[in-house]
């Protein structure tokens, strides 16, 4: 455990640790590109310079191993005018199309420019021009012109999904990102290179030119998409959620997400949901506010409620889990509560960085509950159950991402053939359409509506919050299952409501930034 | 607010006031039927007033030499504005050197509150403020400018161009 | 007069053969090498004082000291990728000698214990390749290569790797990058090469005339090559005379000698009519000497640090009155703007800056604020980049701003030369 100083503060840092990390494990700042945590040191931007004692010549922090009683300095004038010519260098041939650039707002050139810069830039020759709008792959598109060629794109395909498409091309000022002949960026990871490319020469092609950064706003939850779990943070507005970056987390994901992962805010958004309750008729769907048609429909569910099977999906949370099967075990005394898994053939398929083939964010957490409450039920008891009429009402808690189960069209088509069927989710599916009369459907909270745990494949509890409303009359599985056992739903007093827990930090950390009211702290570099 | 009042013989004698009012109001009639082209009065809508060609009325979108859309649907005019009446939606433009353009450009002019912001915020003098100021409706819907409106209605005869010419920026390596 | 330490046999045609090599002594030092410890051979080294000749002149024993105290396999690469425009000895010392560098290597090889070597050529040099190739193939007969080398249990490999013409790969690390069949770029140091380099073992990179100079320093002892030279530079060493002078081409001299003599005694002066203005010392990273100088530097490592330039690889291009100092920039930032390998921020966008500036000035757009502009664009390049490239790109930039700041004004104010009074378009047509 090495002891060296950072501007004149003592900081004990761990063995082998570089002098950025040092720095950045003291919350000081320093300008930096091609260091990134996750990846190798490339130390080519030359930004990260830092003024050590005793040696004549600056260093870069990023390829500087920390000694004992090492002084480092990097606010000195020598430091800093070297940062400001790093940056210089690098926006000597960076094109000015800040408006057209998607990354404007988050870019790393903007911010740090703003925090390091120069200000009085002196180049007056002709910039080099390069391709722009390159397509990479099906999911990246490159503008060669705008990329400083901080190599975390090649490092990253190199080193963490080991698939090496991407490369250098070649030298000097004409040096250009690119993929050989005829290939392809086409991994399950390959929107990485987005997240950590600095500026905007990456950029994905499912948010390119969709919002500007400083429109969205940000919060922390949970991926559902599979059961890795991982830390990811959903950029939203009014308008709904836009996209989903990962967030750095040890145990779970590390710095990365897989591209699926990605894609889970579509059935998020209103027009993939189910908006209003609905009851089919001969004629077709008629619709009601959904808490009302759950209260409606309570007499099927308590009229005789050994008669009713609960149908649920590895999709919620373990606290709706938890209410909902001591209400139907305790309240009821039923144990008919079956449990939906999809694909039980993949559960165990893992890809080796993070995709797993359990595509439910809380198998573990509904298996686990199950077992806690004593319930061992098998799906083909169920079916003949339903045959032998000796289930009428089929209640489901069904997928909030319907693609990634594949039997649905099936599992729809043979609980249909109960008396009646009650299908609660959050996400609409074109097979509803033919549903036979008598189905009713209840719009459930997708899990940015919603709070709770999640465990996922290792048994790690993770909590998220709520982050945002996208259809406001949409019911928890909780309040849906209140509802159709008869009783309604009050709000529970909160004895802490006034005491200030939490509270949020200030997330904009920039002076010249927080009089901005539309930007907030984004986690670009 | 106080107001002082004066209390005064003189104030009592209300009618030379009026007098003094009404012989002002009769020298201006007879000076203006007199002199009828000094005459500050128009008959509107018959004449209009001419404005000064600086005016900052309702937007015009410039156009490029091919008339296409100067607008790189950068949304700082949207971001600018403090009557938040200008929608964007862009799009990717197949000229990798346009890159962006917007398919949705929608100006709500009741809500304007004509301050000019947009047309400051514009980094490529693609949203003007022109000289338009008399623009009636029939309803609502009409006042909401689409691109067409904007950059192509007939009184601007195809279109204002800039004097920034795109070509030369490239070549010269802005 | 010479002191041809190295180069004593290079007029005799027969010396490229093993036959004629042997003739004059060759591979005698070897036999003799092959007797002492690997130990006595580097401080034999280490005593002699020998410093590098590929340009940064680091001393040879203790770069040879440096590698770890292990069995892991080691490696010793020799540099023959001459890319330093105006460098022209490791060319004519493989053409002319090559079991000289071949004994040198291998007695080198055996100092740091070495089982593999590799000689990397720079992909120009064809008729080198073509002669080292068949030295190596004498070498290997004769059994000077190979399994147990003269009965002494000393195993070596050495191979021949052509390159492919780029400047980058004569740094040591790019070198080892491009070995290893990839990009030719430099690497971050550290881990310097010789605790991890070809292929993340233990690798010792020397210059053709050093390995030479191994031959006479094991041959004669320490002491002997150490009254050669100065105190601090022993030895001789080749320079490259090229320029304006009447006879140019490699003169050996020992580390000390007047570069006035160089030119005037060994040169034969400038060409007739013609002025001495200049002199770039040590290839052409070094910064320019201008006459005054020229005419007080002696050529070691020392005298010439002093001066703020410096030996390099020991090619002393000679510039006359009539070379444009403007032109002579323009042509230098453009070699090295192209030769980039464009890792670095500083030097990948530096030296096309560089260039630029410079090519502005020349075509008449210059303005006065960039003879300043360009002091402070190379200022900003020294000593902010993985390897020395940035650095060579910027110090001639300075010298020749600092030295001829009247010819870049001229050529500013006027748009033409001051020393041709022709414009740009004239001079390249």
């Amino acid at each position: 455990m090495p002891k060296c100083t950072i501007n004149g503060q003592e900081v004990v840092v761990k063995d082998g640790a570089t002098i950025i990390e040092a720095i950045h494990h003291n919350n000081q700042k320093i300008a930096h590109y091609c260091w990134h945590p996750g990846l190798s040191v490339a130390g080519v931007c030359r930004l990260c310079m830092v003024e050590i004692e005793g040696n004549p010549r600056l260093q870069i922090a990023c390829n500087t191993v920390v000694s004992e009683g090492m002084k480092i300095n990097n606010t000195s004038e020598k430091v800093k005018d070297a940062a400001k010519w790093g940056l210089d260098f690098h926006l000597i041939n960076h094109p000015l199309d800040c408006p057209i650039c998607d990354q404007a707002g988050e870019c790393g050139l903007q911010d740090q420019y703003m925090e390091f810069g120069k200000y009085d830039p002196e180049m007056a020759e002709r910039k080099v021009k390069k391709k722009k709008v390159v397509d990479l792959g099906p999911t990246v598109v490159l503008d060669t012109e705008r990329c400083i060629l901080c190599s975390r794109c090649v490092r990253f395909t190199d080193e963490v999904s080991k698939t090496n498409e991407l490369g250098i091309f070649n030298r000097g000022d004409r040096s250009e990102i690119g993929t050989f002949d005829g290939k392809e960026l086409d991994n399950k990871y390959s929107l990485n290179t987005v997240d950590i490319c600095p500026v905007g020469a990456l950029t994905s092609k499912d948010f390119r030119f969709r919002q500007r950064v400083w429109y969205l706003k940000d919060a922390q939850s949970i991926c559902t998409g599979c059961s890795t779990g991982c830390n990811v943070k959903v950029y939203f507005n009014k308008e709904g959620l836009f996209r989903v970056k990962p967030v750095f987390n040890e145990k779970v994901n590390g710095y990365w997400m897989c591209d699926e992962g990605r894609d889970i805010y579509k059935f998020v958004n209103k027009n993939a949901r189910l908006l209003k309750g609905k009851k089919k008729k001969p004629t077709g769907f008629e619709e009601f506010f959904p808490g009302a048609l759950a209260k409606d429909i309570s007499s099927l569910v308590t009229a005789d409620p050994g008669k009713v099977a609960f149908v649920v999906t590895g999709q919620f949370t373990n606290e709706e889990y938890d209410q909902v099967f001591s209400l139907w075990t305790k309240k009821w005394g039923s144990k008919n509560i079956f449990h939906w898994l999809n694909s039980p053939e993949k559960q165990n398929e893992f890809d080796g960085l993070l995709l797993r083939g359990d595509r439910n964010p809380n198998t573990q957490g509904l298996l686990k509950r199950l077992k806690d409450f004593g319930i061992s039920t098998q799906w083909k008891d169920l079916i003949t159950k339903i045959n032998t009429h000796e289930i009428d009402t089929v209640v489901v808690a069904g997928p909030e991402n319907p693609i990634w189960f594949p039997d649905f069209k099936e599992k729809l088509a043979s609980l249909a053939k109960a008396k009646s069927l009650i299908w609660m989710q959050s996400s609409n599916h074109p097979e509803f359409e033919n549903v036979p009369a008598g189905t009713y459907l209840i719009p459930l909270k997708s899990f940015v509506e919603k709070e709770g745990t999640f465990t996922n494949y290792s048994g790690l509890d993770q909590k998220f919050s709520k982050v945002t409303t996208i259809v406001s009359e949409a019911l928890t599985l909780t309040e849906a299952c209140t509802l159709l056992a008869g009783e309604n739903l009050m709000i529970r007093p909160d004895p802490n409501v006034l005491i200030a827990a939490h509270p949020t930090a200030d997330r904009v950390t920039l002076e010249h930034r927080k009089k901005n009211e539309f930007v907030f702290r984004r986690g670009a570099l | 607010m106080s107001v002082v009042q004066r209390k005064s013989k003189e104030n009592e004698w209300y009618l030379s006031g009026i007098f003094a009012g009404l012989w002002i109001t009769g020298k201006h009639l007879v000076k203006n039927l007199l002199n009828k082209k000094q005459m500050p009065t128009l008959n509107y809508p018959e004449e209009k007033y001419e404005y000064s060609p600086r005016f900052k009325g309702n937007h015009v979108l410039t156009v490029k030499k091919d008339g296409s859309l100067r607008c790189t649907a950068c949304m700082l005019c949207a971001t600018n504005c403090p009557a938040e009446c200008i929608t964007i939606v862009a799009s990717e433009h197949e000229d990798p050197t346009v890159e962006k353009f917007p398919i949705h450009y929608q100006i709500d002019i009741l809500r304007c509150v004509f301050c000019g912001f947009c047309e400051e915020a514009c980094p490529v003098d693609a949203v003007r403020m022109g000289p338009e100021w008399q623009t009636p409706g029939i309803n609502g819907a009409q006042f909401n400018y689409d691109i067409n409106h904007l950059a192509y209605r007939p009184q601007l005869k195809g279109g204002i161009q800039t004097v920034l010419d795109d070509e030369e920026r490239h070549k010269s390596g802005i | 007069m010479e002191t041809k330490l190295l180069s004593e046999h290079y007029h005799q045609d027969d010396f490229q053969n093993l036959a004629g090599y042997k003739k004059q002594g060759g591979y005698q030092v070897l036999a003799k090498a092959l007797k002492m410890t690997s130990q006595q051979i580097i401080d034999e080294v280490k005593a002699s004082g020998l410093r590098g000749r590929g340009g940064a002149g680091f001393p040879t024993g203790t770069k040879w000291s440096f590698l770890p105290k292990n069995n892991e396999p080691r490696y010793l690469l020799c540099n023959a990728d001459e890319g330093e425009p105006g460098t022209f000895k490791d060319r004519l010392m493989m053409e002319r000698a090559p079991h000289q560098l071949i004994e040198g290597m291998i007695i080198s090889a055996f100092a740091i214990q070495s089982a593999k070597s590799y000689v990397y050529i720079r992909g120009e040099y064809n008729e080198p390749i073509r002669i080292v190739e068949k030295a190596l193939r004498e070498a290997y007969e004769a059994g000077f290569l190979g399994k147990n080398i003269l009965g002494s249990g000393f195993n070596h490999e050495m191979d021949i790797y052509a390159g492919a013409g780029a400047y980058i790969c004569g740094e040591e690390t790019g070198m080892i990058s491009s070995l290893e069949g990839l990009k030719g770029q430099p690497k971050l140091k550290p881990p310097f090469p010789a605790v991890q380099g070809y292929l993340r073992k233990p690798t010792i990179v020397n210059n053709v005339e050093t390995l030479a100079a191994v031959v006479p320093i094991i041959k004669d002892g320490a002491a002997a090559y150490k009254k050669f030279g100065t105190e601090k530079s022993p030895g001789t060493k080749l320079f490259s005379l090229s320029g304006n002078v009447v006879r140019p081409g490699n003169y050996e001299v020992p580390l000390g000698y007047p570069l006035k003599d160089l030119i005037y005694k060994l040169g034969g002066g400038m060409k007739p009519g013609k002025k001495l203005k200049a002199v770039i010392p040590g290839g052409s990273s070094a910064p320019v000497l201008n006459a005054i100088e020229a005419e007080r530097a002696t050529m070691d490592y020392e005298c010439l640090a002093q001066m703020g330039s410096m030996l390099g690889s020991g090619a002393v291009i000679v510039l006359d009155d009539s070379n444009c100092m403007v032109d002579m920039l323009g042509n230098l930032t453009h070699f090295y703007h192209h030769e980039s390998c464009g890792q670095c921020t500083p030097c990948r966008e530096g030296t096309g800056w560089l260039n630029k500036i410079v090519s502005s000035i020349m075509e008449g757009r210059g303005r006065l604020q960039d003879i300043d502009l360009l002091v402070k664009v190379a200022d900003n390049m020294k000593g902010r980049t993985i390897c020395a490239l940035s650095d060579a790109a910027a110090l001639p930039v300075l010298s020749f701003v600092q030295k001829f700041r009247d010819e870049f004004e001229y050529f500013v104010r006027e748009g033409r030369s001051k020393v041709r009074g022709i414009s740009y378009a004239q001079m390249h047509h």
